[in-house]
């Protein structure tokens, strides 16, 4: 798989914990012992997750050597967003001209239906 | 337009065209109409960029061209599934890590034509059972929260 910046923020994203601890963050910072509280996992498994979510930079972790607090970063997000919008938007044009272009056809059809 | 509420990493975009799924489908896959089309606004698709062999497995390649500067933005598909005039699908490996788009035809049975057309950036190794269980509540509130951004 690619290692550009929105492969990694996707594959960070395509896990359902992972989103559930990003949706945690965005109301306020948070230690791994509170982030694993809602999960039935282990802290080793909030703590790999962590390290994902980290490494595609959505979160980064404070210099607390005990603590540690996790904070979201959203520029990742962000940058995933504005693709898909502009994916979107690409695809929206796409149509807009193949519509353009079925009227263009029609009368051609049209035509070779008369005798 | 009844485009669904756009998921995290997903793209689904709804269109109605006024011509029956078959000329529609021809018109997507067929370098002759794609040339007319194919490039959003700002953007030529030349058709001797345009290789389209219409089978599973086989490539859907285009390539656009900015009509300002010149600069070529190639695509690199192949096709997934290719059921004509049904359906068709395509990947592309080199962008987002791998994505998907998938084009359905739905006859409106008066001469019109629905198209559903779904884009994943995700890819499928990570669309296990459990993931795709977790989408619906996670997204819709990562969403939410993406609203306020």
């Amino acid at each position: 798989m690619a290692n550009d910046p929105l492969s990694q923020t996707f594959a960070a994203l395509a896990d359902p914990t992972r989103r559930a601890i990003l949706v945690r963050l965005a109301e306020g910072e948070a230690t791994v012992n509170e982030l694993a509280e809602p999960f039935d996992i282990s802290l080793q498994a909030v703590s790999k997750h962590l390290k994902v979510l980290e490494g595609a930079g959505l979160i980064s972790r404070g210099r607390d050597a005990q603590y540690r607090p996790c904070h979201f970063e959203p520029a990742p997000l962000e940058a995933a967003t504005d693709w898909i919008a502009m994916n979107r938007e690409i695809w929206t044009e796409r149509f807009d001209q193949l519509e353009q272009h079925l009227k263009r056809m029609t009368p051609d059809k049209e035509k070779e239906k008369e005798p | 337009m009844s485009d669904a509420p756009t998921e995290l990493g997903e793209l689904t975009i709804t269109r109605i065209f006024e011509a029956r799924p078959e000329v529609v489908f021809e018109c997507m896959t067929t370098p002759s109409h794609l040339t007319h089309f194919w490039g959003p606004i700002g953007m030529s698709t030349p058709l001797e960029g345009i290789k389209v062999e219409p089978r599973p497995g086989g490539r859907f390649e285009t390539v656009m061209v900015n009509d300002e500067t010149g600069e070529e933005y190639p695509t690199h598909g192949v096709f997934v599934e290719f059921d004509p005039p049904r359906t068709f699908s395509f990947t592309e490996a080199d962008v987002a890590g791998g994505m998907t788009t998938a084009i359905v035809f739905n006859d409106l049975g008066d001469g019109r034509t629905e198209t559903v057309t779904h884009q994943t950036n995700v890819p499928p190794m990570f669309m296990s059972p459990e993931a795709q269980a977790g989408l619906e509540t996670s997204f819709v509130k990562m969403d939410a929260y993406l609203a306020t951004l």
